[in-house]
């Protein structure tokens, strides 16, 4: 059932994904330079790692930023495929529901970070992780959106309409059946979600408040005197914990799989 | 369906546990200061010290730059009882009644401050703020590629420094040095005059590599530039790295700015940002501080706590008849769209 | 199935209080005058949406959407085939590529653009490394050029692309391929006639989020192109910052959003009726 690949795409593809790691890689070689600044290599040194975890601004803003990612992103891709699969019968989808849908991905960053602040301040809505994880969430719906949607127009609803025949409750046939065919489109969205969330600066700046300070919003204030490379070290950190619990995650899963059919789901 | 609930779970179960931690660490009761100033501007021993010496939490956020600032304190986002404008944002937020007037009976030391840095033209009786720390725009140039004096703002414009000069990424700093080099004020609201130093700036566009604030150190240290306008305290910070960076105030006369502590309007622990204020103007705590961050003291009696090292820096404590050479930025009103207007140019290449 | 229609309430509901609201507010803003320290003054207006017609503007808008059709025509050059190897690969490795791709994007976005600068500028990795095989003997300028930002963004928004892209394709009915193999048509017109109008929901959506997110980022012009261009983002950014102008700065917003909108229903209209009018001739 699988096509050979062709030599030329397996070229491509590791070009592209060298392409992708050439400024990781930099971070990483500048993560043991001897000098404060990032720009002049003077040798080599461990002690960014060791100042890291007792420099407690990075830390905090770290702890914040993976709250805020990991609950927004929840809190997201539940909504964004909620709409999804119910804008999906609408034969005539709904123009305005489909503009505001998209609305957050054509509205400057800056543009929602302070109108949403003006709605904060205006209801005395005590700024915090809370505020930002709302505007998160608000713009991540829509990327959610797209991605579950358009997996949804490629999907055919005989599979679903045999399973109302044959009995099946909504809910089971949603379980059974809509869930894993738009699995792979969810967890695409969920992984946008999440990505945007961690890298966000601009509307994070706007609606945070005293204590919430996110790793962008510590980064760029950095900026000023110069970043360190405390900052390469917790990059490169986050990178390899990041890929080694994906390798975990699906080294355990392949363990409990043995002998069932390999999965085609993205985890 | 197995993967499903295992993918959720593992994300509530991080999510939950990640919450945990960032509560963990707050300790109820304590009274909380709430700093808001740039990065790393403050030696962290010293905040530990105040905290410790108190019994008080400091909370240290950051902001980027003042127009961040400014749009967030408008915007309602407050909630903040130290932050740390520049001089011109003073003035603005002045004018927008964006802060609490200072009780100077808390803040005693505000005497120890040098006269020349007191009672300056964008607050005249530092009614709102308090001068944290000074610097002036001039040129940094490297000695090995630039050759022969170099003492006015002209220079920036020899054939020579083709696609090798740097410029401040702020349409009033830029425009502000032409009109400099042009002998007029760097705050001028006369539409020649600004179109006189806007022209002579087109001329110098392609002689430019890059426009930048914040990494303009970094360009000068990797000689990526050979000239550019940069702040004093950058130009020290620069020098200190790579020894063959020169730095002067040039002869037509540059910008002066400031940072300094303003308490904004609806703090809750205006006592408590007032003893901070002034527990920062202590002379050890000040040389400490000062030492450590590498900008220059304002607090003239903090001097004999400083090294000698700090003190033979002509970059970070400039001479006195480099500070008569300069101009504070003023706020230019109206006037400031015809700037904003010349940089969308400059910066468009278009009409 | 009409009546999951409800289902959507939440997200409307949502959207309502945190999106439309707070954009009421800017629309609002964007009819009014300032003052000369750039407070409000509630008097209407609609000079903020003359002022877009300076040929000025007009320019600056004009190069942000070369940018930005730029930016994603390379993007889907060079995500399509990724995404098909992807897609074609096994499941366990399905799920790596697609993390291997995106990881590097959890981490902060300044250091990434920062880490370029240190690989493209005239005394850096590339520049040392060409010259000391010998393929240059002078550094090419490459930094602060229109071509460093081009590859800013196309680096940037490449998962972007890639995501969407690879959802369509993971869905593919694969048995049509093979029917079409069998029938004898080559591989380029089984790409051509199958694969590609299959996908093209997938390639749509990625066009949309590359296209209007390139026009809304201003960090890669700043630190890659030396910022020297302008582009829309980095006036309405300017408009709300330095020049203290919230009206001119809402009205640009509001332009940008408006025809970028426009844009997005046109493609989604063209590729519904050409979708449509390919599942009539099946039926």
């Amino acid at each position: 059932m699988k096509q050979k690949t062709n030599p030329l795409l397996s070229i491509h593809s590791y070009i592209v994904i060298a392409f992708i790691y050439l400024p990781v890689l930099m971070i990483l070689i500048f993560s043991f330079n001897t000098s404060r600044i990032s720009s002049k290599w003077e040798g080599f040194t461990f002690k960014w790692y060791g100042s890291l975890f007792s420099n407690r601004y990075v830390m905090d803003a770290l702890m914040n930023s993976l709250t805020i990612a990991i609950t927004s992103t929840i809190i997201a891709t539940v909504l964004g495929t909620i709409a999804a699969i119910a804008l999906r019968n609408a034969l005539k989808k709904s123009k305005t529901v489909l503009g505001m849908l998209y609305l957050p991905i054509v509205v400057p960053d800056i543009i929602m970070g302070l109108s949403l602040l003006l709605l904060f301040s205006q209801f005395h809505f005590p700024l915090g992780k809370w505020t930002i994880i709302i505007a998160h969430v608000t713009f991540s719906i829509s990327y959610v959106y797209v991605i579950v949607a358009s997996r949804i127009s490629g999907m055919g609803k005989q599979l679903e309409e045999a399973a109302q025949d044959l009995g099946a409750s909504p809910w089971q046939t949603f379980r059974h059946i809509t869930l894993p065919a738009i699995w792979p489109g969810v967890l695409a969205g969920a992984i946008m979600a999440f990505t945007l969330s961690i890298d966000d600066f601009m509307i994070s700046f706007f609606v945070s408040g005293p204590n919430s300070t996110t790793l962008p919003i510590y980064i760029y204030g950095l900026v000023k005197r110069g970043i360190s490379p405390e900052i390469n070290a917790l990059c490169t950190i986050m990178i390899f914990v990041s890929v080694g619990l994906i390798l975990l995650a699906q080294w355990l899963q392949n363990k409990g799989n043995r002998g069932k059919k390999a999965s085609t789901l993205p985890f | 369906m197995k993967k499903m609930k295992w993918f959720a779970s593992t994300m509530l179960a991080s999510s939950m546990i990640i919450g945990l931690m960032a509560t963990a660490g707050c300790s109820p009761k304590k009274d909380t200061l709430n700093l808001y100033s740039w990065a790393d501007n403050f030696d962290e021993q010293v905040i530990k010290d105040f905290e410790k010496q108190f019994d008080v939490n400091i909370n240290y956020d950051v902001f980027a730059n003042n127009e961040d600032l400014l749009a967030k304190l408008k915007a309602g986002g407050s909630n903040y009882d130290v932050i740390q404008p520049s001089d011109y944002m003073v003035a603005t937020m002045i004018k927008q009644d964006l802060l609490e007037p200072l009780n100077k009976e808390n803040i005693p030391n505000w005497s120890n401050i040098s006269d020349r840095f007191k009672n300056q033209p964008y607050d005249p009786d530092n009614k709102y703020s308090v001068v944290y720390t000074t610097g002036v725009t001039g040129i940094a140039y490297n000695k090995k590629y630039v050759k022969g004096d170099i003492n006015s703002w002209a220079d920036l414009w020899k054939p020579e420094y083709k696609d090798k000069v740097l410029l401040l990424d702020d349409a009033r700093e830029v425009i502000g040095m032409s009109l400099k080099k042009n002998g007029f004020s760097n705050s001028t609201t006369n539409e020649d005059e600004i179109k006189k130093a806007v022209d002579d700036i087109k001329q110098l566009l392609p002689s430019v590599l890059a426009f930048d604030t914040d990494n303009i150190k970094q360009k000068m240290i990797a000689e990526e530039g050979y000239i550019g306008t940069v702040w004093s305290g950058d130009a020290a910070y620069i020098a200190a790295q790579n020894p063959d960076v020169a730095y002067v105030v040039p002869k037509e006369g540059g910008t002066i700015w400031s940072d300094n502590y303003a308490i904004p309007k609806g703090t809750k622990h205006k006592e408590l940002a007032e003893k901070f204020i002034n527990y920062m103007l202590d002379p050890q705590v000040s040389a400490k501080n000062y030492e450590s961050i590498g900008y220059s003291d304002p607090n003239d009696k903090a001097k004999e706590f400083h090294s000698q090292e700090y003190l033979a820096n002509t970059m970070i404590n400039l001479s006195d008849d480099e500070i008569a050479r300069t101009e504070w930025l003023m706020d230019v009103g109206k006037t400031l769209q015809v700037y904003d207007r010349y940089w969308t140019e400059i910066k468009s290449g278009r009409e | 199935m009409r009546k999951s229609k409800w289902l959507v309430s939440p997200v409307v509901l949502w959207l309502s209080i945190f999106l439309i609201l707070p954009m009421a507010i800017v629309v609002v803003i964007s009819f009014l005058q300032r003052d000369e320290f750039g407070n409000l003054i509630y008097q209407f207006t609609l000079d903020n949406y003359a002022r877009f017609f300076d040929s000025l503007y007009m320019g600056v808008y004009w190069d942000t959407l070369v940018l930005s059709i730029s930016t994603t025509v390379l993007c889907l050059l060079i995500s399509y085939p990724l995404a098909y190897y992807i897609a074609n690969a096994g499941a366990t490795r399905q799920k790596i590529w697609l993390l291997l791709i995106t990881v590097p994007f959890w981490i902060n976005f300044l250091i990434r653009t920062y880490a370029w600068v240190l690989l493209l500028r005239s005394q850096g990795v590339v520049n040392s490394v060409l010259m000391n095989i010998g393929i240059i003997d002078e550094p090419l300028k490459m930094l602060y050029t229109k071509g460093a930002v081009l590859l800013g963004m196309v680096y940037t928004f490449i998962p972007f692309m890639v995501l969407p892209i690879y959802v369509a394709l993971e869905q593919m009915d694969k048995k049509l391929l093979e029917a079409a193999s069998d029938l004898g048509a080559t591989r380029w017109n089984a790409f051509r006639l199958i694969t590609l109008p299959q996908t093209k929901s997938g390639i749509m959506t990625g066009s949309v989020l590359v296209f209007v997110s390139t026009a809304g980022m201003y960090v890669v012009t700043d630190i890659l192109g030396g910022a020297k261009s302008a582009m829309l983002s980095n006036i309405i950014q300017t408009q709300f910052l330095g020049a203290r102008d919230w009206p001119f700065g809402s009205a640009l917003s509001v332009i940008f959003a408006i025809t970028s909108l426009v844009m997005i229903f046109l493609f989604n209209m063209a590729l519904r009726s050409r979708h449509e009018r390919a599942k009539e001739g099946r039926a």
